[in-house]
């Protein structure tokens, strides 16, 4: 499925060249989930994030090769790289309320992950069930655009007040009331086909009442739900695999248990392959088929969930799993693991 | 000493009431309900729940940073400094001062308890300047650096030239400058990677055994708790569910709950008994207004959703709402007491 040959990435910064990424090789394939594991700053997330070409402007892929189902996407064209996230890698993050934007409602930030990679089925369902397939055009524009134009109105309005010639207000009155009247109108619309689908894709991750759930703001909702969500877009878009950079970090263990099961029961349903990137050992044990260990940009060691906690071979493993605490009262072994970071 | 108790909790409640915009009170959140706890001196006691169960309001009233609505912390002789009474509640603004150098707090994030602005040497001197204890504060600060093994060379630097873990170093060494006898501990680890973290752990077990220091340990993280714990209280709801010895508990849990807790936490054992608790944390707000006040009892639809997902998957689990039921707290064994129905 995702496959990366020698991946280097470097950061450029004004204290000098920061290697994240030393040539990483890495092997998801079809319907598997895979755990990278690793401290912070060995390169994990990097790793996913020049896969999908979010770096920030500082950093570089410099070499490597990444194919995504035999397709070679290292050098990806930008309209490229847009069809595949989303499209075909879904992402979920660590923090789900910083993830999702908070002036948008869920229904609208699915919408439009619907609307970018699933216009086709929309409009299908959309003549199938004789509906509308959108219920407005009001995606398409930014809540900003609307803003503007309503504080554009006001500043005039308040102008032609002041200079005593309010009758020269009453044009833009007149746009500020068409659009209210338009909300107006448009709020009583019937579901259009992509709110339907909004709402299948909530179901599907197992939110109840996802009609009152689809018209909430993100900070209505439990941390849990933020984070189903969050699942629910990277889904919405029909990839075929799933980036998930720690997704249960900021959860509480009982609710990280329900996340997990979810991402287990999804990839078992969708038959996707999911890299899960995690700094909890635990975590990859209990989800994961395959887990690779990285230290300073490489990856030390692969192998099965079963081998690796039964039989680690290299060194940094082997610490890694001593320094967890487990049970008994011996003093922890404190691995040394250097400096963070080869400048 | 050790094995005394040095603070008792007694019925302690704190609620914080809620707001209409007229002012007037409609309903209350009820962050703590009526803990029992004691604890004991030159042992750690930890406290476990999940976010929003009530563990910091406790420690922010063992501090009594808020006082507490009803209930009362009894100090032993140990803390008790010649003050009026025995009881927190009772100190004056004086005697709270005097009070304060008997304990010190690590709060959960190093870098938001640190002032970006001052010197290492400012920071970890301030409490003894403060206190008025300026004779030889370099010395003393130097002494207090090397404890938690920094150094000389680290005086006149900032926070941001430190890692994480260094800095948890830090905040440690100035709790530990007015030599107090509790050290309350928010989440000390959970901020750090695990190599990092079991050298903190070591650090604190060292220096518990050096200055003999009781420990309130407040985390998430089960395994950490279990390491450093000879005491463990499971709190949910604003209520201790659960409070037993850290093997005794871990071995024979009685409370769903705590089953629950423990079934999630993710390890290496395969093939354990898996419990999943169902539903997200409920709202901790009680309404005064009567049609609203019960605490949902029955099953939520997500909880229905839920379960219906995993029927045959071979899961345990426990339906969320069914905890809100309150059970009076009752002996299970010797020093293990646990909110279940008695047998």
């Amino acid at each position: 499925m995702l496959e990366i040959e020698n991946l280097k990435t470097n950061f450029y910064t004004y204290d000098g060249v920061v290697k994240a990424l030393n040539g990483v090789d890495l092997t998801v394939k079809d319907g598997e989930i895979f755990g990278l594991v690793g401290e912070t700053g060995c390169g994990k997330s990097v790793t996913c994030y020049s896969v999908l070409k979010l770096l920030p402007k500082t950093a570089k892929v410099v070499d490597g090769k990444i194919t995504l189902n035999g397709e070679d996407i290292t050098h990806a064209s930008e309209k490229r790289l847009r069809e595949i996230r989303g499209g075909e890698i879904g992402i979920i993050f660590q923090d789900p309320l910083s993830a999702l934007n908070p002036v948008m409602t869920i229904n609208e930030q699915i919408g439009e992950i619907l609307a970018l990679h699933q216009d086709e089925e929309v409009n299908e369902l959309a003549a199938e069930q004789n509906i509308p397939a959108y219920k407005s055009e009001k995606w398409k524009g930014s809540p900003g655009v609307e803003f503007t134009i309503l504080a554009f109105c006001i500043s005039f309005i308040s102008l032609f007040v002041m200079l005593g010639q309010a009758a020269f207000g009453l044009p833009f009155i007149a746009v500020i009331a068409l659009m209210l009247l338009r909300d107006y109108l448009q709020k009583d619309l019937p579901d259009s086909a992509l709110d339907l689908m909004v709402i299948e894709a909530l179901s599907r991750v197992k939110l109840p009442n996802p009609k009152q759930i689809a018209s909430s703001y993100p900070h209505e909702l439990s941390g849990g739900m933020q984070q189903r969500v969050m699942i629910a877009m990277a889904l919405a878009g029909k990839a075929k695999m799933l980036i998930a950079d720690e997704p249960t970090t900021a959860l509480d263990v009982t609710i990280q248990a329900q996340i997990l099961q979810l991402i287990k029961d999804i990839q078992k349903e969708e038959q996707m392959s999911v890299l899960l990137i995690t700094h909890d050992l635990g975590v990859v044990a209990e989800t994961c088929e395959k887990v690779a260990v990285m230290y300073k940009g490489k990856i030390v060691e692969e192998a099965s969930v079963e081998n690796i906690f039964a039989n680690p071979q290299h060194d940094y493993t082997k610490a890694l799993l001593n320094a967890i605490p487990k049970g008994g009262k011996e003093r922890l072994k404190v691995p040394d693991v250097g400096e963070y970071g080869a400048i | 000493m050790s094995g005394q108790p040095i603070l008792e909790i007694k019925e302690l409640r704190k609620h914080f009431p809620v707001k209409n915009v007229w002012g007037t009170d409609i309903a209350l959140v009820k962050a703590l309900d009526g803990v029992d706890l004691s604890i004991e001196s030159g042992k750690t006691f930890g406290i476990v729940g999940e976010s929003g169960c009530g563990k910091t309001t406790l420690m922010r009233t063992l501090l009594r940073l808020v006082n507490p609505s009803s209930g009362s912390v009894l100090l032993s002789d140990q803390i008790n400094d010649d003050f009026s009474s025995n009881r927190l509640e009772n100190l004056s603004h004086e005697e709270l001062r005097k009070f304060r150098r008997r304990i010190g707090v690590v709060f959960q994030d190093p870098i938001g308890a640190l002032n970006p602005r001052m010197l290492i040497k400012d920071i970890v001197g301030e409490p003894l300047v403060i206190h008025g204890k300026t004779e030889h504060l370099r010395e003393r600060v130097i002494e207090l650096l090397h404890n938690v093994g920094l150094g000389e060379e680290h005086l006149y630097r900032y926070p941001h030239e430190f890692s994480g873990g260094q800095r948890q170093r830090i905040v440690i060494a100035r709790a530990l400058a007015l030599e107090p006898k509790i050290i309350v501990l928010d989440e000390p680890t959970s901020a750090l990677d695990v190599s990092v973290q079991a050298q903190i752990l070591n650090l604190l077990n060292d220096l518990q055994e050096k200055y003999e220091l009781t420990y309130i340990f407040i985390s998430h993280d089960l395994s950490v708790i279990e390491y450093m714990c000879d005491r463990l209280a499971v709190m949910y709801l604003g209520k201790v569910v659960e409070e037993a010895d850290t093997e005794e508990l871990f071995s024979n849990p009685r409370h769903p709950y705590t089953k629950a807790l423990l079934s999630a936490t993710p390890s290496f054992e395969k093939d354990r008994e898996k419990i999943m608790i169902l539903g997200d944390v409920p709202s901790p707000i009680a309404y005064l207004d009567e049609s609203k006040a019960k605490l949902a009892t029955e099953m939520t639809e997500q909880e229905r959703l839920e379960i219906k997902a995993i029927e045959g998957k071979g899961i345990d689990y426990i339906v969320r709402s069914s905890l809100n039921e309150v059970l009076p707290l009752v002996k299970v064994s010797r020093n293990h007491y646990a909110r279940v129905k008695s047998q």
